[in-house]
């Protein structure tokens, strides 16, 4: 499944770092795939991506690709945050639980109304300047 | 050996502004503060500085420009520990970690007076920058960071989704800051201390949604200074102290969230920690007249209340509403005042929570004095109480 990619002005406020393991979930993000690793040894999905499975500690962890939707868990807005996010203030911020059964942060973009909880959500890539990001909007029924 | 240990005296600066603002003149260095507290400590104590066998200082803020301030403030002292010096800091448990660690070094016999001391500023700092760190400390720094979630971020989740689950509104929660700033009132150490209403409390601006300015921490300095001892050098001492009873420490395996959907409003090691530290002092939370919770925002101090036991789940903020959180009532939480108006110095907040139990346990609380206080929680927590340590204290007249 394709994700939408929304072009951001400028960098990212805080760019994630990149080591040779994770470069696949970044470069795959930018092109609107959401990957995140499983384990060979117990089967269990994990995000984020992580080179041993947090479970059993297997070394040995598959990529595969993730649907990208999910449902709205708890959210927040900020008002008062670090130096770096100083011009994206106020910005929301959601925990997400994907489909899959992952839980993961992301920045979440409103409509004209305000997401709320439980509600199902949809991934999208945020493709700044440097890189990508990823936020969550409502799901569209078509 | 197993020996017990007791709370034998403390010092303290009120928190609020001990650091200088940039370019002020600097009144006073960190280590000054803090010698004159050890200094005050052990005289009110009537401990030799010979005697004094473990420091246990919880890291200074990066604000601090002496690095190696333990052993430097050992050098300050003329102490020549035989036990153990350490600079601790693990986020919110820093304090009681330090506590933690002077009982371990008296009950295991290392040592017969241990210390567990600390100082931090923060003030002087812009507030930007100290999210800048936060941001780090309190989520994956490549995969929840870049999203800019501050450690009181997290706090805000957990409000937006207990309000959302249990159909409590804003005014509800904030009521514990009302609360909290009532006891602060009566606090010489509490950094705020007017009293305020609802209203103004849900007419601040807003910091991390649902929570406004005076639902969430403060930014306050400190500097305390605790005694241990084992309860036979208390004794010969004659004077009155606080028996640690109970201990309780575990970790939930998450960092914030975990990799899988779970009860964020759960608090399990709150739950458990509470639990190890009543069975070891063979009591049930029934028993405890008074509790010093970690709680950084209203809502915190609510789960950790309902995680230990103290009202049903989803219905901890009907007992705030009823008074029976407050000074009088059935069980007062956070006498201080707490984070949000004794102060939050964080790494601090677990030994200044300790010495208002002291205070309350040897009946020297003044007017915010619970009465018969003879049994007392406190427990302190990191991340969204993924990480807690508990001890029971009990009165010693």
């Amino acid at each position: 499944m394709i994700l939408e990619i929304v072009k951001c002005e400028g960098k990212r406020p805080l760019a994630p770092r990149e080591s040779h393991y994770t470069r696949e979930f970044w470069s795959k993000l930018s092109t609107g795939e959401f990957t995140s690793t499983r384990c060979q040894v117990c089967r269990k999905l994990m995000f984020p991506p992580r080179q041993h499975c947090p479970m059993c500690w297997s070394k040995k962890t598959d990529w595969v690709s993730l649907s990208g939707k999910g449902k709205l868990y708890a959210r927040t807005t900020v008002h008062a945050g670090p130096l770096m996010f100083q011009q994206h203030i106020p910005y929301s911020v959601g925990i997400i639980d994907l489909d899959e059964g992952v839980r993961l942060i992301a920045s979440i973009i409103d409509g004209d109304e305000k997401i709320q909880n439980d509600e199902e959500v949809q991934l999208i890539v945020l493709a700044y300047d440097d890189g990508p990001l990823f936020a969550v909007r409502k799901i569209e029924s078509d | 050996m197993n020996r017990q240990a007791v709370i034998l005296d403390y010092a303290a600066r009120p928190v609020g502004r001990l650091m200088p603002r940039p370019g002020e003149a600097i009144e006073e260095f960190e280590q000054d503060i803090l010698c004159d507290l050890i200094i005050q400590t052990a005289n009110n104590s009537g401990v030799a500085r010979e005697d004094i066998g473990s420091l246990n200082l919880t890291s200074p803020t990066p604000a601090t420009q002496q690095l190696g301030f333990a052993t430097f403030l050992a050098s300050r002292l003329g102490l020549r520990c035989d036990a153990r010096i350490s600079d601790i800091n693990n986020m919110g448990i820093t304090g009681g970690l330090a506590f933690d660690q002077a009982c371990e070094d008296v009950s295991s016999g290392k040592t017969d007076f241990a210390l567990a001391c600390g100082i931090e500023f923060s003030t002087g700092a812009p507030a930007e920058m100290i999210m800048d760190r936060g941001i780090r400390v309190v989520g994956d720094v490549d995969f929840q960071s870049p999203f800019g979630l501050t450690p009181i971020a997290w706090y805000a989740f957990d409000a937006n989704r207990y309000m959302h689950e249990t159909g409590a509104s804003r005014n509800d929660i904030a009521q514990i800051a009302v609360k909290n700033r009532a006891h602060a009132a009566l606090n010489p150490l509490a950094q705020y201390r007017k009293p305020m209403t609802l209203e103004e409390v849900c007419a601040q601006r807003p910091i991390v949604e649902p929570l406004g300015l005076f639902e969430v921490s403060p930014v306050g300095d400190g500097a305390i200074c605790l005694m241990v001892s084992s309860e036979e050098n208390a004794r010969s001492l004659n004077k009155p102290y606080v028996r640690v009873r109970g201990r309780g420490f575990q970790h939930d395996g998450h960092h914030q969230i975990g990799n899988h959907y779970h009860d964020m409003l759960a608090f399990p090691a709150a739950s458990h920690t509470g639990n190890v530290a009543l069975t070891m002092a063979g009591v049930k939370i029934d028993d405890i007249n008074l509790a010093e919770l970690y709680a950084p925002c209203t809502i915190t101090e609510l789960l950790v209340s309902e995680a230990l036991g103290l009202a049903e789940k989803g219905k901890g903020y009907m007992a705030v509403l009823d008074g029976e959180y407050s000074l009088g009532g059935r069980l007062p939480i956070s006498t201080s005042g707490g984070c949000l108006s004794r102060g939050h110095p964080p790494g601090l907040t677990g030994l200044y929570g300790l010495a208002e139990l002291y205070d309350q346990l040897t009946a020297q609380a003044g007017e915010r004095q619970v009465r018969d206080a003879t049994l007392a929680l406190h427990i302190c927590e990191g991340g969204n109480y993924n990480l807690a340590l508990a001890h029971v204290l009990e009165s010693m007249q």
